[in-house]
């Protein structure tokens, strides 16, 4: 029995000592292979300098000479669950249109873009060739010099048919470092138009006294910073990328006395509406709707579908609505970014990674996403196609209200939330001045990190 | 006054309050998990919603969703379920026994590094485990292992024997008069090893082998790191995680409480069965032998 068991034993730490060294081979000279492929990828951010011609080429569709003699073509995309299945037809369609191409593997797999670039960073060898990511955690990337800047060949076009926003927010120096995808990475006010009526919707005052004579909530996740930032913002306390040290949050010039009074209407139409202004998260608002407990909500764009799936034909969709400071309506600034499809810098075939990133962000990708997915295109182009979409109007109508989501201190969110719900709590007193200049004073100290 | 001076009186009003306490801190601690199984039955789908405790109306479609989904998705708890059920198995059984032979060892036999061997462990054991995780990886990665269920195998099972302290703390009680009566009638180290000490340690063979069965089920970062995007070798608890991030979480909440309640199942399974021979083992222990 037990020479057996040992026998047995012996045998699988020969069996994983093998298979150790069969794996070991092939992976060294997979290491042989990146070295020689980190020169191809120089070549193609750098070499390519215009001479293919980008004039008469048809928007989605790079000349197939772009390849560089690229063979056996394997790729990863990654992309998030709710997109996957469309994102396969789309590598289809890219495999047929270069049928001359010879493709190996083109795999999709699942891989939500919240945390891309941390699961990027943790071994990008092992990671997509392209990939999807929000507009925040694009410093990370260029930083840690995973991002390969988009070849020159598509710089011209890619610039020319996309919104200027998502262009601005991804170039650095001369270079572009991603291609445009989306431009709806934000917050709107979704409501129930039986409650609220558009009328309504256009100021927040109206909102909430709407919701409140229904006797329904209006959700607003205030200790969120990514939307309590809306508070300060409004005031005109905007932020404006890095100090010089690139660490510090730089704030933009604004008077004080302009967002404390801000910060003060704010936190009265908390109080005024007490039982009807509530702060939870936003996954509770597409439940709310559907159990009939909450009239608005200050949703994003990622829980669109669930909205409209619980609201049915009630749904309703508008920017951010005003809120009256001292008589004047001020309309409320949200945290807005977008979406970009990046190439990993490690790639084995740069040059098929960046046609192929090129592609998925081309016309006809962004309006089938558009249509299929309800993604806000950032390619101008695919806006119009879909300019009717209730929900891509109202997204589109505050990323014009909108601080980009870009260069992000680590050190914003939390005290930006600590503002919300400072606001926010039963015992704070609105028309204390003294006490919000305290506050706000100690929040901005306390994103600048001092 | 005569009533506090009642001897029952004072009995009963001390047992009262006992109980009182008892029973506050009882439904603090099983709340989690009542809310976790009715609200994995709930009807009404979604996020719960601060204001609705207790559900209305149940229904057993999240168990099938969970198991069939009906929406085209990356999420494969069945897959995930049998890719840790796999693994707990092997690494279960791996564990367990150089655990055991570990301990023996160091334990009954006396050689010259015993001591030193002894610290070294137990030096080693002071490291936190996800230190050296990033170069676990890395290793995995040059033997090819990455992205595998064998790596976290070869990861629960391999390491185990250092956390030997417990049961040759057990071992140490058993008198060693037995092992010199065995080796009397021609026993030799190895037949003590599984004829006498093995068949008196149940307790500490249940104990052994429970710990390690549940450490896949509830690792999570290792995991992680090890399989990176390869969904199909994905565990139930990086696969529980999943469900409920950004991209998943209004839609799979409800089907994350179904997995939780689902998780429990073998492991529950298994305590029960092993509480049998636990219960014996100890009363086993307790005869003179």
């Amino acid at each position: 029995m037990k020479k057996v068991l040992a026998i047995l034993l012996a045998g699988m730490m020969t069996a994983t000592a093998f298979a150790g060294c069969g794996g070991g081979s092939s992976s060294s000279t997979d290491s042989n292979a990146d070295s020689k492929t980190e020169s191809k990828a120089d070549d193609a951010s750098k070499g390519d300098d215009g001479s293919k011609a980008e004039a008469d080429m048809d928007p989605s569709w790079a000349d197939e000479s772009l390849f560089g003699g690229e063979t056996d073509i394997t790729l990863k995309v990654w992309a998030p669950d709710k997109a996957v299945s469309l994102t396969k037809e789309q590598v289809e369609a890219f495999k047929k249109h270069y049928s001359n191409i010879k493709f190996k593997s083109i795999e999709v797999v699942a891989q939500g873009e919240s945390d891309a670039a941390t699961q990027i960073m943790n071994d990008p060898e092992k990671a997509a060739d392209v990939f999807g990511f929000p507009s925040d955690q694009l410093d990370k990337l260029i930083a840690t010099k995973v991002l390969s800047p988009v070849a020159q060949g598509f710089v011209n076009t890619i610039k020319a048919n996309n919104a200027q926003k998502t262009i601005d927010a991804v170039t650095e120096g001369d270079k572009l470092y991603a291609f445009p995808e989306t431009n709806d990475n934000g917050y709107y006010l979704v409501y129930d138009n039986t409650v609220v009526t558009d009328e309504d919707a256009k100021t927040l005052e109206g909102v909430l006294a709407a919701c409140k004579a229904k006797n329904k909530q209006f959700i607003l996740d205030s200790g969120n910073g990514f939307y309590s930032c809306m508070f300060a913002f409004t005031g005109g306390a905007l932020i404006d990328g890095f100090e010089a040290d690139g660490v510090t949050q730089k704030f933009v010039e604004y008077n004080e006395d302009e967002v404390i009074d801000t910060l003060m209407a704010f936190a009265k139409l908390m109080k005024d509406y007490k039982n009807t202004y509530s702060s939870q998260d936003t996954a509770n608002i597409s439940s709310s709707f559907k159990n009939g407990k909450a009239g608005a909500g200050v949703d994003g764009t990622w829980n669109s579908q669930a909205d409209k799936d619980a609201l049915g034909d009630k749904f309703g969709a508008a920017k951010l609505p005003t809120i009256n400071v001292g008589g004047t309506d001020k309309q409320i600034i949200s945290m807005f970014g977008y979406k970009y499809i990046g190439v990993n810098s490690y790639t084995k075939f740069p040059r098929s990674a960046q046609i192929l990133a090129y592609y998925l962000t081309g016309e006809e990708a962004q309006t089938q996403r558009a249509q299929k997915l309800g993604w806000g295109p950032s390619n101008t182009k695919a806006q119009e196609a879909v300019k009717d979409d209730p929900i891509i109007q109202a997204v589109s109508a505050q990323s014009e209200n909108a601080v980009a989501q870009v260069k992000i201190a680590g050190t914003f969110w939390t005290p930006m939330g600590t503002l919300g719900s400072e606001l926010y709590k039963d015992s704070w007193k609105p028309e204390d001045r003294n006490a919000t200049k305290t506050l706000f004073d100690k929040i901005i100290s306390n994103v600048k990190d001092e | 006054m005569k009533l506090f001076k009642s001897y029952k009186f004072r009995r009963i009003l001390l047992n009262t309050i006992i109980y009182i306490i008892l029973g506050i801190m009882c439904i603090i601690w099983v709340s989690p998990f009542i809310y976790l199984m009715l609200h994995s039955f709930r009807a009404d789908g979604g996020v719960v919603t601060n204001d609705a405790v207790l559900p209305h109306r149940f229904t057993f479609q999240h168990y099938i969703e969970l198991f069939a989904p009906s929406t085209d998705t990356s999420l494969n708890f069945p897959r995930w379920f049998m890719n840790t059920f796999v693994v707990a198995c092997f690494s279960c059984v791996i564990s367990t026994i150089s655990v055991l032979a570990v301990s023996y060892a160091f334990s009954r036999l006396r050689f010259g590094i015993r001591k030193k061997l002894m610290n070294i462990a137990m030096i080693l054991g002071m490291f936190p485990g996800f230190m050296t995780m990033i170069a676990i990886y890395y290793l995995l990665k040059i033997m090819g292992l990455d992205g595998n269920l064998i790596a976290l195998v070869l990861c629960y099972s391999c390491g185990a024997g250092l956390g030997f302290q417990i049961s040759k703390g057990f071992f140490d009680t058993i008198p060693r008069a037995l092992d010199e009566a065995a080796t009397i009638d021609g026993a030799t180290k190895n037949q003590i090893f599984w004829k006498i000490i093995l068949p008196m340690s149940k307790p500490i063979v249940v104990y052994t082998i429970l710990t390690a069965f549940i450490g896949p089920w509830t690792d999570f970062i290792l995991a992680k790191i090890i399989m990176g995007d390869k969904h199909d070798n994905y565990t139930v608890a990086i696969g529980l995680q999943m469900m409920k991030d950004p991209d998943h979480m209004t839609q799979w909440f409800q089907e994350f409480l179904a997995g939780s309640v689902v998780v429990a199942i073998p492991i529950t399974l298994l305590f029960l069965k092993m509480q049998k021979y636990y219960v014996e083992g100890v009363t086993a222990g307790g005869v003179k032998g």
